[in-house]
This record gives C-alpha cells, structure tokens and sequence, in this order.
C-alpha cells in the first residue's frame, strides 16, 4: 500500500474508496474519496484493499511539466523575475501538511497568466526557502544575481521573496548595490495556492514598477485590504508591521514612496528617487556577519550580553530616545572598548534616537555608542554588516544615510 | 399536471439539506453567528478571485466557467467580523460548539463519525468566499432516516462555514455581506434512496424535525436551504439548489420529472425528423433597418446579431417543458449564463417588432426553411458570439435527452439553468487547519421533538396542540430553561407561544424581545411581582424599548406591582358602591363586580387574588 494507489478501506462497517494520500500522523491513513474530501481512519482498525497501484502521482500533480509560452516582444521591456522562494509560489507539502515553497520563476508565469504581455521575462532562481531561513550569504548570492541581470540587459529585476524577511534582504540590497534600473521585491501574504492569494496583484504591480522610472531597491505590496493598489516602499524604511494581512508593510516615518494602481498600471510617486540611468551599476557584496541586534527590555538579564564580546558591531534596540538600564552601560562601554561598533536605535520604531536628553543617553555617548539616527533597528543591522565591510569609518557611517535608510528630517506626514 | 407512474419512470432522487447553527460563534473565528443590515458596515473592500488547481493538479470545470468573467467582490465588514472573514488572517481552530451540534445530529442520522475529520477548501469563486473556497469537513457517513415509504440512506454529513450573503450586484461585480460568512453550516446528503416526490418532502421534513431538536439550529428565512437531486431511467443527474421552503419540495420533484419527460419526447421527436443544430453565423445585416426595439439597441450600441439554426426543431423550441417554460426559455437561459438579455425564436416570430419579412431573411441567411427553427442573439459583439454558442451547444443537448446541470428553484417550482455540476476536483486540503479527532461519546443525544411533544404532554399536562407549538417552536430552549428554572410549564407555554403570537398579529415588534426579557418577565410573574393579566403590556413596552429591563418596563407600563392591601382596598370600594346589588344578587353579582374590580386595578393585580378577595368581601355583605 503506497501513497497514491487507490485503495478500500473498511473500519466499524462503514466501507470508503478513493485515493490513498501521504498522512501527517503515523495514526491514521488519509484517503480522498471520490467526492474530494479527505478523510482520516485509524491505521489500526482498518481493513484496506489496494484496489489499483499508483493512480496518482501525488508528488508531481502539481508541476505539470508544461512550458510557458512565451513570445519575445522587441516592443517590451525585459524584466528579471528572480526567485527565493516564499509564499507567492508556494504549494502544499503533504509530509508536514503545511505549505512550502516549489515553484522556480517559470512556474510563477504558470501561475500568474496577467504578468503575459507586459514585458519580456528571464527567469531566475536564486534560492527555494521560506524567507524565515534567509542567510546573509543568500543577500550577497542575490545580489550577485541581479547584477549579472541587469548587466545582462534587464530593464527592471523582480525579486520574490518571502515576506517574513523581505525588509532585511531589500536593506542588504540596497546597500551593495548601485543600479541603474528597478530592483522591485514582492511576495504574498495569502499563499498562492488560493483563489484569494494576493500574489497576482502583488506580481503584476511589481512588473509594472519594475518597468518604471524609480531606479532603486522597491518593496511592492498590498496597498490596503483591497485589491486596488500595492504602495511601493523604499527598501531601507519598510516594516512588516502585521502578521497577516495583505498590507502589513508600511513605510515607517513617512508616506510610501509611490504607488501602481492595478486597473490603471500607473506608476506614480510622492518624493524624489533615483531616476532610471543616472547611476552607474556597481556592487559592493561584502558583509561583516559578526553582527547581533540585542533588543532591551526591563530587567533583561546582563549575562544576556556575555555573548556579545568579540562581535564586530552590536545594534542595540533601546527604549525611548535610546536607551537601556544604567546598569548594563558598563558592559557596553567593554564591548566599545574592545572594538565592538555599538550603534543605538529605538523600539518605538517611529522617530530618531537622541542621545543628548537625558543622564541615560549622554552616559551611552559617553561609552562610546553611535546614533543609528532614525534608521529601523533591522535594517541598521544589516546596514552596520555593510558598513563593517565596506565604509571607511562605520561609525560615521551609522550616523548618514547610505541607501535611504536614515532620514535627515522627521516629516511623516509626507 | 397529472400525476407519474414514479416506479415505471425509474424515479431516484435525493437530498441535500443545509442548516445553519446557532452557536455562540463562527466556526473557525471567535465573531458573534449574528446577522447585520449592510447599512451597519464599517468598512469595504474589494477583491478579485483567481482559481487555482487541486491538489491532484486539476481544475473544476464549474470554477472555470465561473471565472471566464473577471469580476470584482466588494465586501461589507462589521464590528461584528473579524479579518478571518476577510480573508487577511488564518482561520482559528474548528469552534467546539459546532463540532458537538454536529455529532449530535450525526448520533440522530445514526451514522459514523469519522475517526479524523479533515477540514477541505471546496474551490467557489463566485465571490461568496473571500479566500476562494468554503471551509468543509466530512464528519459523519452512512446513515439512516425512516420514512412511510421505507427507509432513506444518509450518505454523509458535513460541517462547514456559510457562504458571504449577496447584497446586490455592482457595475462590476457582485456586493457580498461578510455577517453570515463563516457561520457554522451543516449539509446532509441523503442517499438516492428516494422513489417519489412526497417521499422526497417527508425525509426533508423528517431531518429537519431532527435539526431542530438539537436546540441549536437558526431559524427562520435562509437558515435552512434544501437541494434536490433527480433523475429518472431515461433522464439525467440534475441538482436543484436553493428550495427554500419545504411544501416545495414534492412540487419540485413532480415537475423536474415533468420536465425530463418532456425533454425526452423531444429528443425523440427531434431523433425522427433527423433534427441537428447547424453552424452559428454573423446574421446583423438582416436586421440593419430592423424596427425591434431589443435587436435596434443591441446594434445602436455596437452589437452584432447571431444565430444558429436548427434543422428540424420547428415547434420545439416553442414547446412547454415546464408550466409556462418552453425548450426555448431553457436556450434562452444560457444565453442569459454568458451575459445577453435572451434569445428569439422563430416559434415565437414574428414579434416583438421583428417582420415576418425578416423572419424570411432570416431563414434565407442560415440556409433553414421549414420545419426548421432558428434562434438569435442580440447583444455586444463577444456576448453575442458566446451567447449563441452556449445555445447552439443547449439545443445540441436537446437531441441527446436530457443534460446533467445544476438549477434554481424558482418560486413556483420550476427551475433554471445555473451552471454544469460541479465536479469532485474542487477540493484541497485546508493546512492552516489540523485535522481533529471528533469523540461522538462526549455527546448527549438530544430529545426528539416528537418525543418532546409527548413529555410535554404527559408531564407538564400541556394541551396536544401548544405541546407540539412549544416543541416545535423556535423558543422551545427558552421554555425548557424556564421549566427548569421553577415556572409553571402552562404559563411559561402560554406566554412564549400564544401570547406572543397575539402581540405579533397587533404589529408589536416581538422579534426585539431577547430570551432575557422573556425570561425576567416570567420569573417576575411566578413571584408575584407582577400579574398575569399584565404580561402582554409588560412585553409590548419591552418591545418598543428593548433597552429596558424588565423591571423598568413594569414601572413604564404603569403595571408597578399591587399588594393585597391595595386590592382589598379597590375591591371593598367596588363593593360598598354597589351595595344594593351584593344584597340583593349575593354571589350573584360576582361576575359584574369582579370586572369593575380589574377595571379599576387596571390589570395591576392578579385577577385570581382580586376574585378570592372579592369573594371574601361578598360573603361578608350577605
């Protein structure tokens, strides 16, 4: 008896037929019957016939093997779609029953016919994990791959990317890479493996913003509950700020930079950007991964920040202005003087840190901590990875705007 | 109509029943199971729907049809939905609740409850799910109701969430009400067991007196719909949706066997004359200086006329199926599936402005003459092609007989075409759920109503006819907790059924009384805080300001409760003002007196204190 055969089972009198599927517990067989439902019968008490081998191949059902058709247009722009797995290609995984991602980027034109006719496409895939399992090594990977895309004569690059950890992998982008054209990220909060998914709104604003005039690293995503719109934010300032729904990303401190109107296609912004052209395409893919975000909370234990002594940089998410217990500034001060680059942001989120208000704030100066400015403490992190690397003075650098990340001025209504 | 010969023509049906429950919250959030009007939204949103492929990589051919159109959902959301209903949160664990109800009514149908039930996503896009499919699982299989002409197999129950409810249709698409969506529904199919049409209303009437005795079903219009399955030998599977009320159902079952006989002789009529549906064809020129109103719009506004002929149907289209419902109305009803007004006919030609000359044109334009028919759509130019596709395919149908498809009821019993039947691949597993293992033992089986009806009777001593209202009736928790709670089963009965039913027909608002209303007012008069005699105006002035509370209400009333003082008080005035007649009549003048006694109490007092009251005070005098 095999996953995929077809089987009668019989338990407490009641007879089933249908196709026999992988079960998630060792306790019970899952059959499918004939009207689509699953159901589940104890392994023990059951009497099963195999009634015709390996009906269905249940691993495969869903790759087709078919090919995309797709015509080269000279009219249209090319677009790289570049892969790393997540929710927007995502199906079922009947192990675990949960949903995985299967799809390389050909499947995601399978899987959404509306990006057709819109540009022509090169598929990419760079990884094929959740994005809660993303690396920094994967950043570099990535952006050694849109930059061999866009030498290569991309017009604009789509990374999907699961949305978990979008922002940080948009942020490490955006730092390592100068880029002539739209480097868009987009991905799916409602897997795509429903009718509802908001994959294919999120996709086809993507490709549209990618063939726009914003050459920097975008987030495109869900607007509002509706499928209307998806705002586009700048990769170095976008929070996911909700655990599921469509619009969970939000600019943090400020308006989204633009927006693509789904039934319009039109691209429009709020501020300035980087114009398609202006910049010369470069990387700069190194990181210094010895790199932690401690986050303070009241009563934190010190030994908390043992594990930190021989960290290149540390990036503390402090209280307020930015600050942690006085009693652990201390050990800061260690970790300064040891060579640790210690930079503050705050878990407010919204407003710069400053330092120079109270005893708590001077004394952290004191020690030896930079201000982090108004930079999210995920994306000073990676930013702190970059600077390590590549900036001549990485505290300097904590404190100025490198990609988008720092604000100079706090204007959110804007 | 006259009546079948059922067992000659083969007839099987079946039932599928739908029953809402009323539990305290929705099957896989923690929102109330309330209902709402759209005018209390507070927020909307729209969405579109994309189908997707089973698990077994297979897409449903109904799914398919149903999303050629691109159309747009806008949703109403409450302070009463959460964002599971709106599909921006992962549904909750399965409600515990709606899991005991439907072992309940499992352990009623006698069936199996499976050992591990499976929560399914059965693919709808037709907007009435936001997330694209409805939430199902198979709990129990293989059942059994009696009924007079012997048993009826129940094939399996299944809990799943309600669909959104449809507010209207917009410019672009549908207007759905999240307030129903997710409450939780349970579907019983019945096996096709069924011989005759008041067979078919029996077992419909039977599971649904089972519903009912679970005391946790809604009631009321919508709460419970029947489909129906029928077929005859020589006929076809055709699901009926959407019967609404149960005297419905053998009228149903009569004409769909009605119209299968019918379809029948047609195929064989249309088999004799060597009948066949030729080639569709662009006939827009017969009709450039046409006069009809209908084809005049449909080319003012760009459109196109198309048409099929069909050779060998004349008279057929114009023939009755159903009461007032022809062959053509079925073609029309496919035409009107892919976006145009309907068809003409040449049956029914020439009319509505179209010339006998241009029926000749016609004709002469698809190469048909007599004894042939032909029909034609008016419309946009892509509606018309489709349009006149899907009839040129219906009337390919009529030379084979009867086809399988889904239909609606309508309200006199006759049905329409809605879509083909859905197939088994519309079903993939809902992961964000885990399967549970259902334990029928943890559950008590309800009492029947008809067994209610009786202990009603027997122990309470309520009259047959208020036994079986109150069992049968929606307040009958309501009666049973009040029994419980100490109040007399003949009051509690009384108030809850024919007390109400009066203020119902005086146009009080009775709808607005909460159990909680019903309950204080009860206990209230079981404790002599307030008459009987002032109950219906205690409950009226609830109705109208259901913010009260009870007590408050009596105060409202002006019915603030009257001690035996006060009663002797009213009635020793009544008494003394009509001294000549007491001495004269004795108890004789009981009756005269005690109505000016209650008069003058104006229903503050009970009347069976005010009658021992005055007797006494009788009795004294004489």
């Amino acid at each position: 008896m095999n996953v995929g055969d077809r089987v009668r089972v019989e338990r407490a009198g009641v007879t089933n037929e249908g196709v026999l599927l992988p079960s998630s517990t060792a306790d019970h067989l899952v059959v499918k019957l004939p009207g689509g439902y699953n159901v589940g019968v104890d392994r023990e008490d059951a009497d099963v016939e195999v009634l015709e081998s390996d009906v269905y191949d249940v691993e495969s059902a869903q790759a087709t093997g078919e090919t995309s058709e797709i015509e080269f247009d000279d009219d249209l722009p090319t677009v790289s779609l570049i892969s790393t797995g997540g929710t927007i290609a995502s199906t079922v995984d009947y192990r675990t029953g949960a949903v995985t991602a299967q799809f390389d980027a050909e499947d995601v034109l399978r899987a959404v016919p509306d990006l057709a006719g819109r540009a022509n496409y090169r598929g990419r895939v760079v990884a094929n994990i959740l994005s809660e399992n993303m690396t920094p090594d994967v950043w570099q990977e990535l952006a050694h791959a849109v930059h061999e895309e866009i030498e290569a004569g991309a017009d604009g690059v789509v990374v999907m990317h699961g949305t978990d950890t979008m922002q940080f992998t948009a942020s490490a982008l955006a730092l390592m890479l100068d880029t002539p054209v739209p480097i868009v990220f987009t991905g799916s909060q409602r897997s795509a493996d429903r009718p509802s998914s908001d994959n294919v709104m999120n996709a086809v604003c993507a490709v549209e913003a990618a063939k726009a005039d914003c050459a920097e690293v975008l987030v495109c995503m869900h607007e509002s509950e509706s499928d209307d719109a998806c705002a586009l934010h700048r990769g170095t300032r976008v929070r996911k700020n909700h655990t599921s729904r469509r619009d969970a990303f939000e600019t943090v401190g400020a308006k989204p930079l633009g927006r693509v109107a789904y039934e319009s296609e039109d691209v429009t912004f709020r501020r300035d950007y980087d114009t398609r052209g202006d910049t010369r395409l470069d990387i700069s893919p190194g990181l210094e991964t010895e790199v932690e975000l401690v986050k303070f909370v009241p009563g934190m234990d010190p030994a908390a920040l043992d594990y930190l002594s021989g960290k290149a940089g540390v990036v503390i998410e402090g209280t307020g202005l930015g600050h942690v217990d006085t009693d652990l500034i201390p050990r800061l001060e260690e970790l300064v003087d040891a060579g640790t680059t210690v930079a503050m942001t705050s878990q407010c989120l919204e407003g710069r840190v400053c330092d120079r208000v109270y005893d708590t704030g001077r004394d952290l100066l004191e020690a030896g901590v930079v201000e982090a400015g108004d930079t999210l403490p995920g994306t000073a992190t990676v930013k702190l990875m970059w600077a390590l690397a590549n900036a001549d003075d990485p505290e300097e650098a904590m404190g100025e705007s490198l990609a988008g990340e720092l604000q100079t001025r706090s204007v959110p209504w804007t | 109509m006259s009546e079948y010969d059922y067992e000659a023509l083969g007839l099987v049906a079946g039932l599928e029943i739908h029953q809402q429950l009323d539990t305290a919250t929705k099957l896989f959030c923690e929102c109330p199971t309330e209902r709402r009007e759209p005018e209390e939204t507070v927020r909307t949103f729209t969405r579109y729907l994309h189908p997707t492929k089973s698990e077994l990589g297979e897409l449903d051919e109904a799914a398919v049809e149903e999303s050629m159109v691109d159309r747009e959902f806008e949703y109403l959301a409450f302070d009463s939905t959460c964002l599971v209903e709106a599909d921006d949160e992962p549904p909750h664990r399965i409600d515990d609740e709606a899991l005991d109800v439907a072992l309940q009514i499992a352990e009623l149908l006698d069936m199996t409850v499976v050992d591990q039930a499976h929560v399914m996503r059965k693919i709808v896009v037709d907007g009435s799910n936001t997330s694209g499919f409805q939430r199902t699982a198979l709990v129990g299989q293989d059942g059994q109701i009696e009924t007079s002409e012997g048993p009826v197999g129940v094939e399996d129950l299944l809990l799943e969430e309600e669909s959104a409810g449809q507010v209207a249709g917009t410019e672009s698409g549908v207007r759905y009400s999240l307030d129903r969506l997710g409450i939780p529904l349970v579907e019983i199919g019945t096996k096709p067991d069924i011989r005759s049409p008041e067979q078919a209303r029996e077992a419909a009437e039977r599971i649904g007196m089972l519903l009912r005795s679970t005391g946790t079903v809604k009631r009321g219009l919508g709460t419970i719909r029947q489909d129906v399955n029928v077929s005859i030998a020589e006929g076809a599977r055709v699901e009926i949706k959407g019967v609404q009320a149960l005297d419905q159902i053998s009228e149903i079952v009569r004409l769909e066997v009605g119209r299968q006989v019918e379809l029948l002789d047609v195929a064989e009529t249309l088999r004799e004359r060597d009948a066949d549906v030729g080639a569709v064809r662009d006939v827009t020129s017969v009709f450039a200086d046409t006069d009809s109103g209908v084809v005049r719009g449909a080319l003012d506004a760009g459109g196109k006329v198309t048409a099929v002929p069909l050779y060998g149907f004349d008279g057929v289209v114009g023939r009755e199926i159903q009461p007032d419902r022809r062959l053509g109305t079925e073609l029309s009803d496919h035409a009107k599936r892919h976006g145009a007004g309907g068809i003409f006919h040449t049956d029914e030609l020439p009319a509505y402005g179209i010339t006998e000359a241009e029926v000749e044109a016609l004709y002469d334009a698809v190469d048909a003459g007599e004894g042939d028919a032909v029909a034609i759509v008016a419309a946009g130019a892509e509606t018309a092609e489709l349009a006149i596709d899907a009839v040129a395919d219906r009337a390919a149908g009529a030379l084979e007989g009867v086809p399988e498809e889904t239909r609606g009821a309508n309200e006199d019993g006759t049905t329409r075409y809605l879509r083909p039947l859905p197939g088994a691949a519309r079903m993939y597993p809902e992961t964000d759920v885990p399967p549970v293992e259902p334990n029928p033992s943890d559950v008590e089986t309800p009492e029947l109503l008809t067994e209610k009806v009786e202990r009603y009777q027997a122990e309470y001593g309520l009259d047959a006819g208020l036994a079986e209202q109150v069992a049968y009736g929606r307040r009958m928790p309501l009666f049973e907790q009040a029994v419980e709670e100490g109040i007399d089963a003949t009051f509690a009965a009384g108030t809850l059924e024919s007390t109400l039913t009066e203020l119902r027909r005086d146009d009080v608002p009775v709808e607005n009384l909460t159990d909680d209303h019903l309950l204080s007012v009860l206990h209230l008069v079981e404790d002599g805080d307030l008459a009987k005699e002032g109950v219906g105006d205690v409950l009226t002035t609830l109705a109208e300001s259901p913010g009260l509370t009870a007590e408050e209400a009596i105060e409202e009333a002006g019915l603030a409760g009257v001690g035996e003082e006060e009663v002797r008080e009213a009635v020793v005035d009544v008494v003394e003002r009509n001294e000549q007649q007491v001495k004269e009549q004795g108890m004789g003048a009981f009756s005269a007196l005690m109505g000016e006694a209650m008069g003058a109490l104006r229903g503050k007092a009970d009347g069976e204190v005010v009658s021992e009251v005055l007797r006494e005070e009788i009795g004294k005098r004489t």
